[in-house]
């Protein structure tokens, strides 16, 4: 029995320890302190190194790719289209055929030149592997009239192909879809060279002399996954990481009071999105969908739970990006909201499903179902596990969803165009005019005629609402005092080949 | 075997149990605990879903909006530190009273059925408690708690699945040895049904080891379930519970360290008290486990 005395004593403590432990990881003098290392914690672990796969599109493996890999085109800190390995690019005869001039002298870290071979291979295994960047370009064709030249082929005119090309990632030819041995130290004609790398633990690289612009101003870059976020914003005043992102508001004030450490928050593309689901019988109306975005107070829970990083929306999309428009913002009315739910019938007594997946969001959301609350709807706020929340979302098995859906290419076409026709059949609401805006703006090769119609496409978005659009997202950075030119990037994909280091 | 030995050490536990005023500690806080999760709530308004965000994150004994002082602070979303605590409370001796029953009745009735047939019967369910036992027991509840939806009946499952064990094996030993008495024997051949046998002279010996055994269980279990909540996984979001307070707290230990440390202190100050009682139960009752 002392036995068991010991063990609940233990464990009784162990629930404590649990929070505790996180911040108290070993303040070592870090590594990364000698000469021109950096060493970075980015927000989301990287798991796979290979851009064409099925973990190609998440944020980690993203972030490893920029770093190995070259693009085509990508988009700069601006959002931007700016060359990597094509020098130049046009459209051809109409939106839906697109060339690409390649840069000479680029070539892959083993020294051999980059070719119009590569860039089709790599784009035909990307498409063998069917990852999710691959839906970006069902059934477009690549093909290399010379060995500095690619052209890329849709089935219909496509405007946003050079956005789109941002996740399309060049590996040398060769490299079989089913090739994983090579992605443990692949080759690549990016800024960097893999030295160690093991998923979601570390990412080890030293500068690529041979890229074309030059090598970076780095000699050793490493990414390292630590997902307690104390412990990371620890490690970072330790000295053991030099650059951490992501960081919540309740934690930059105390960040900032840490000598010689540099906070900056970017707007990001990300809006904070929440479908109404318009096909479920409560929530058909417009009316009642307004009514709803109405009741809640957003800018008092924007103000007081994300007092740097937030704003309220005015747009479907953030600014930065391609068809932003700004809309009529849609104020908290509490008397209204009622008075519009009781004229509409709506039933309060059932309980609306508002689903979410990571943590970071509960109280966000747990403060909108307080909101809704008070105007009398009823809520169930469903945490769920990613895979869980992906399925019932495709499924419509919910009433009101939270995401926070950002717009990695820039383009609304990879966010209007592709969440909001009938037939994605996303958010169970449908409109024939809507359709035809949609359908026009995807085709037309005008960037200014896109933003147009991608501009009434929201009004009308807006004005249905089809879902809420309270918040625009601001991306918080902190950097040690040896980092001395860094840009915070909009997308958490911040680009370390330009970075400096002050001389020790 | 002899009564020798046994009385010295029952009357030595007698005494540790009249010993006075340290002895009785935890039936104190035991019981000011069982005092909080019944009246607290009558007393203290609490609505989980209600966030009130101008009063977010204030020190203990601030006050908030309304005026009132929130004694023990407020957390990121301004709801108050006492009222989940004392909610906490109720969620967690709810669950803990009812995963009790749940596996000691299963358990009991495994055992004893179990020790009292031998044989091939009490073989096979000897050898499920030894495999069931393998089986690491917060794992197989986080794998319970996870497939299901979020509710108290399915913690309450996920916790029972594997509580029982420990009641089958103790009543089974009992049952083992009673069956082997005089009186045992004499109501076979006076042909009492063996319900009957079972029921009346074999089961009320083994309330004692039992009641001993449960109260360390419930400690488990209340330590299991604010595990689970901590790691978001078993009770629904509008559900009050340490665990899931103290995960809140997680990341402002450092700026609001009251969030997570106050209801960790209530829950060891729990957990400490039962074990504490459990070890005294055990001696004054369990010496017969001593001897399976």
């Amino acid at each position: 029995m002392t036995h068991f005395r010991k063990s609940t004593a233990t464990a009784a403590v162990a629930v404590l320890l649990l929070t505790a432990c996180s911040t108290t990881t070993g303040g070592t003098a870090g590594g990364g302190t000698a000469g021109r290392d950096l060493t970075a914690a980015g927000t989301y672990p990287i798991e796979s190194l290979d851009p064409h796969g099925a973990q190609g599109a998440t944020t980690g493996t993203q972030l490893a790719a920029q770093a190995i890999f070259s693009r085509l085109v990508r988009p700069d800190a601006t959002g931007q289209v700016t060359g990597d390995l094509a020098e130049k690019w046009e459209p051809g005869a109409t939106a839906a055929q697109w060339n690409f001039h390649l840069r000479s002298g680029a070539t892959f870290s083993d020294g051999k030149p980059v070719t119009s071979a590569d860039v089709v291979a790599s784009f035909e295994r990307m498409q063998k592997l069917d990852g999710p960047n691959a839906a970006n370009f069902p059934d477009y064709e690549m093909t290399a009239p010379s060995a500095d030249q690619v052209t890329l082929t849709a089935p219909a005119p496509d405007a946003s192909i050079p956005r789109k090309l941002g996740l399309f990632y060049v590996i040398p030819a060769g490299v079989t879809a089913e090739d994983t041995a090579f992605f443990e130290r692949p080759v690549g004609s990016g800024p960097f060279t893999v030295n160690r790398f093991a998923p979601s633990e570390v990412l080890a690289m030293s500068a690529n002399s041979k890229h074309w612009a030059g090598a970076p101003q780095l000699d050793r870059l490493e990414i390292r996954t630590i997902p307690d976020l104390s412990a990371r914003l620890t490690a970072l005043r330790t000295g053991e990481v030099d650059v951490v992102w992501g960081i919540p508001d309740d934690q930059l004030p105390v960040l900032r009071g840490t000598s010689g450490v540099t906070v900056e928050t970017v707007p990001s593309t990300a809006v904070f999105t929440m479908w109404f689901n318009s096909s479920s019988p409560a929530l058909k109306s417009p009316k009642v969908r307004r009514a709803l975005w109405q009741a809640v107070d957003f800018a008092t829970i924007i103000k007081q739970l994300y007092p740097e990083t937030g704003a309220l929306a005015d747009g479907l999309v953030a600014p930065p990006v391609l068809g932003y428009a700004k809309q009529e913002p849609v104020g908290y009315d509490p008397q209204a909201a009622k008075a519009a739910l009781r004229e509409a019938g709506f039933e309060s007594g059932e309980k609306l499903r508002l689903q979410f997946s990571d943590a970071e969001f509960r109280p966000f959301v747990q403060a909108v179902a307080s909101g809704l609350a008070e105007s009398g709807v009823q809520v169930d706020v469903l945490e769920k596990e990613k895979a869980v929340f992906t399925k019932d979302l495709l499924a419509l098995n919910w009433d009101i969803n939270f995401q926070q859906l950002a717009t990695p290419t820039y383009d609304a076409a990879s966010n209007l165009g592709r969440l909001y026709p009938c037939a994605a059949g996303r958010t169970g609401y449908c409109n024939k005019e809507l359709d035809a805006l949609l359908a026009k703006a995807g085709a037309s090769a005008d960037e200014a005629e896109r933003a147009e119609l991608y501009g009434q496409a929201g009004q009308i978005i807006w004005r249905d609402a089809v879902g809420m659009y309270p918040m625009t997202v601001k991306l918080a950075y902190a950097w040690g005092k040896k980092v001395t030119e860094f840009t915070p990037d909009p997308s958490g994909l911040p680009d370390f080949s330009r970075v400096k280091l002050t001389a020790k | 075997m002899s009564g020798a030995a046994v009385l010295p050490r029952r009357a030595a536990a007698a005494r540790r149990w009249h010993r006075g005023v340290p002895a009785r500690v935890p039936y104190v806080v035991i019981a000011l605990y069982a005092l909080m999760a019944v009246l607290g709530p009558l007393v203290i308004d609490y609505d989980p879903v209600h966030t009130p965000l101008q009063d977010r994150l204030l020190a203990p004994g601030a006050r908030i909006a309304s005026g009132e002082i929130a004694w023990l602070g407020t957390d990121a979303l301004g709801r108050d530190i006492l009222a989940q605590i004392v909610y906490g409370a109720r969620t967690s001796l709810t669950i803990g009273l009812a995963t009790v029953l749940v596996a000691s009745l299963v358990g009991v009735t495994i055992g004893v059925v179990s020790g009292y047939a031998r044989g091939r019967l009490d073989a096979v369910l000897a050898r499920i408690i030894d495999i069931l036992q393998a089986f690491p027991a917060i794992l197989l509840a986080i794998v319970i708690a996870g497939v299901f939806a979020r509710s108290v009946p399915v913690v309450v499952l996920a916790l029972s699945v594997t509580a029982w064990i420990s009641f089958a094996r103790v009543t089974r030993g009992v049952a083992l040895s009673l069956r082997e008495r005089a009186w045992v024997d004499a109501a076979r051949v006076m042909g009492v049904p063996v319900r009957s046998i079972m029921v009346r002279h074999v089961l009320p010996f083994t309330v004692g080891p039992v009641v001993a055994l449960a109260t360390l269980e419930f400690a488990l279990v209340v330590l299991a379930e604010a595990g689970l909540s901590f790691l978001g996984i078993g009770l629904p979001s509008t559900a009050v519970s340490w665990g899931q307070t103290i995960a809140n707290g997680q990341q402002y230990l450092e700026t609001a360290w009251w969030i997570s440390t106050l209801p960790g202190i209530a829950l060891s100050l729990l957990i400490i008290n039962i074990g504490i009682l459990g070890d005294q139960l055990t001696a004054r009752y369990g010496q017969r486990r001593g001897r399976i």
